[in-house]
């Protein structure tokens, strides 16, 4: 629950910046110091740090450059959310803290901590090596600084938004599958790889691609929309994700890899029935094998709270399913013939 | 009595049958009707939209039509199913080539996707058309001895440029509900997290480790049950929840409850009525 507005009409108030501290060092466990300075309203939490980091403890460790959102090097999590410290402004902050005057101050989760709010970025930057990240151009060495490479402003329409990114991590920190699994690819790595896929001067899209559908890679992201929603520059991070998603299935084909079949299924069973078939989809994204190895124990138990899905043939078609199915393999000529169209 | 048309969710019609069948007791104790609609299909999981962004417009604009030709808005009680469906309904409003497109097709079967009905969360019909005030009136076994762990789950909340009813950071309206009825709602922080669900065929390890950090965490605030307005999130946390603690190495567990069913119980009807029983976790 948030503080009433009312409160926040003053032009100046003691707050307390409890603040994460942890130098691996010295300390054994991490803690948290509390600051109270006085701030006037307009003051950014940047602006506190810098206060404090002046006038009341010099040890305290972050890291800031631009002070403007556009740098990228001081997000970290204020009151709980991953933001940039230079444009969250203090006085926004309170409005919505649960406490009153007070902001909690963490470094960004999901990469390893160097000391108090600074994190090691070297992880992302492997990552976006490791996908490269780039554009490796089309255009043959020698032929560069000769002629321009042009592009239509169309095409630059498509990854206009994913330039924006400063890669200051925060939609890292918020990721729900990161938290879970570091060895996954993130949410700003596959904005990196979209923006370079889509871009006609790139000359390894394949080869990005066949990384990206990998283990730890794009179908492993559980459409939390937890990055989208942090994004600093509000950029659709999804839309980039679903974008690679959609490039692969018509690239590399329906049964490439377990997302991919898992995401075949809603479309067949939809042309089919207008119902998803439940039962059969654990077999028809990873195999008997392994659908028996990893869930029989809980069917069993399923069946005996009579909570399985029913078994294909008794899965009840949406009403109309005969008229519906015409309308849904028309759309599928529609489809081929953007297709056809797109690629002359 | 204020009708809605009803949008019938895959999973409902499957694993978890007593979302409807609890929600068919209660409807009419609080001035709604929920007209089903049986021509409906699955509205593709947040899976359709990129494996085919022209089919995902066309389903979910028919079943969007279906509600308007009925003049009634439509309702939903997933989770996935709300947030696809208002995605598609974005995309339609914002672009009039496809709205034209979608509507040639859909006028061989006598609809049409006009944009006027809206698409909604049955949390939020009944936070803000039944009302809080009357909600507490009809209450007849109020849930005051219970400690109540609420999970939003994700596409309630986010995107929010989709969604736009809680506070994505910081969302309320099923804490109110709780309260309502009674119980004692419990600062959660896993509130506005993920359940897993979507990845739970594909990168099963990590969606384990999702449920079982929000099932952990609703133990640790010693919570009587988690309650959910999203049957894929109850599947992940109730259906998975064993597997998820095995594999964290806890031997603990807990209830988890459709918000259907906790409306239910502070109605007066029982846990057999209301389908609980069904539940892995009891």
């Amino acid at each position: 629950m948030t503080v009433p507005t009312d409160q926040h009409n003053e032009l100046k108030k003691d707050v307390t910046f409890s603040i994460f501290r942890f130098n691996p060092q010295v300390d054994s466990k991490p803690y948290f110091d509390d600051y109270t300075i006085p701030v006037e309203r307009g003051i950014t939490v940047l602006r506190a740090l810098n206060y404090i980091k002046e006038h009341i403890d010099a040890s305290i460790s972050f890291r800031a450059f631009c002070q403007a959102g556009i740098c990228g090097s001081c997000a970290m999590r204020i009151n709980g959310l991953s933001q940039l410290a230079c444009t969250a402004q203090v006085w926004e902050v309170l409005a919505n803290s649960r406490e009153e005057a007070l902001i909690r101050i963490e470094p960004l989760r999901n990469l390893p901590l160097i000391k108090d709010l600074i994190v090691d970025m070297d992880p992302l930057v492997d990552k976006m090596k490791r996908y490269s990240n780039w554009v490796d151009s089309t255009m043959p060495e020698a032929s560069m600084g000769k002629k321009e490479f042009l592009i239509s402003e169309g095409e630059f329409l498509r990854y206009d938004k994913a330039t924006d990114c400063i890669l200051c991590a925060s939609c890292v920190s918020e990721c729900t599958i990161l938290r879970a699994n570091k060895a996954y690819v993130s949410p700003a790595v596959l904005l990196k790889s979209y923006r370079m896929n889509v871009d006609s001067r790139d000359a390894i899209h394949g080869q990005r691609l066949a990384e990206l559908v990998k283990d730890n890679g794009v179908w492993d992201c559980t459409h939390c929309y937890r990055c989208q929603e942090s994004c600093v520059k509000t950029i659709p991070i999804m839309d980039a994700i679903h974008g690679i998603r959609e490039d692969a299935i018509e690239l590399r084909g329906l049964k490439d890899t377990s997302g991919a079949k898992h995401a075949e299924a809603f479309m067949s069973d939809i042309e089919k029935k207008g119902k998803l078939i439940e039962a059969t989809l654990p077999i028809r994204t990873n195999g008997v094998f392994w659908t028996v190895q990893n869930l029989l124990p809980m069917a069993v138990k399923m069946i005996m709270k009579r909570r399985t899905p029913p078994p294909p043939p008794l899965v009840k078609s949406a009403k109309g399913i005969k008229i519906f199915r015409g309308l849904f393999r028309e759309m599928t000529e529609h489809v081929k013939q953007d297709h056809k169209s797109h690629k002359k | 009595m204020k009708r809605y048309a009803y949008y019938l969710s895959c999973i409902n019609e499957s694993m978890t049958k007593e979302v409807d069948r609890s929600i068919d007791l209660w409807q009419k104790d609080l001035g709604i009707e929920l007209v089903k609609l049986h021509e409906g299909t699955c509205c593709g999981g947040s899976n359709l939209d990129y494996v085919s962004p022209k089919h995902f417009a066309l389903v979910n604009a028919r079943n969007i039509a279906l509600a308007e030709k009925l003049g009634l808005d439509l309702i939903v009680s997933c989770n996935t199913c709300l947030m696809t469906i208002r995605s598609a309904k974005k995309k339609l409003d914002e672009s009039p080539e496809l709205k034209k497109e979608v509507n040639d097709l859909l006028k061989k079967e006598g609809l049409e996707y006009r944009g006027t009905s809206e698409v909604r969360h049955l949390l939020w019909v009944l936070i803000d058309d039944v009302g809080l005030d009357t909600i507490r009136q009809k209450v007849k076994v109020p849930l005051k001895n219970y400690r109540i762990a609420p999970f939003y789950g994700c596409h309630i909340l986010r995107p929010s440029t989709v969604l736009g009813h809680d506070n994505p950071r910081d969302p309320s309206s099923l804490d109110q509900l709780i309260e309502a009825l009674g119980g004692q709602t419990l600062p959660y922080n896993h509130k506005n997290r993920c359940c897993g669900f979507h990845t739970l065929l594909v990168a099963e390890q990590e969606s384990l480790n999702v449920a079982a950090e929000a099932l952990n965490e609703a133990m640790d605030l010693k919570a009587d049950f988690i309650v959910t307005p999203c049957p894929l999130c109850h599947t992940s946390l109730d259906g998975y929840q064993e597997k998820a603690l095995k594999h964290a190495g806890v031997a603990r567990s807990i209830p988890v409850f459709h918000i259907s069913e906790m409306v239910g119980l502070a109605l007066g009807y029982n846990a057999k009525q209301l389908g609980i029983k069904r539940h892995i976790v009891s």
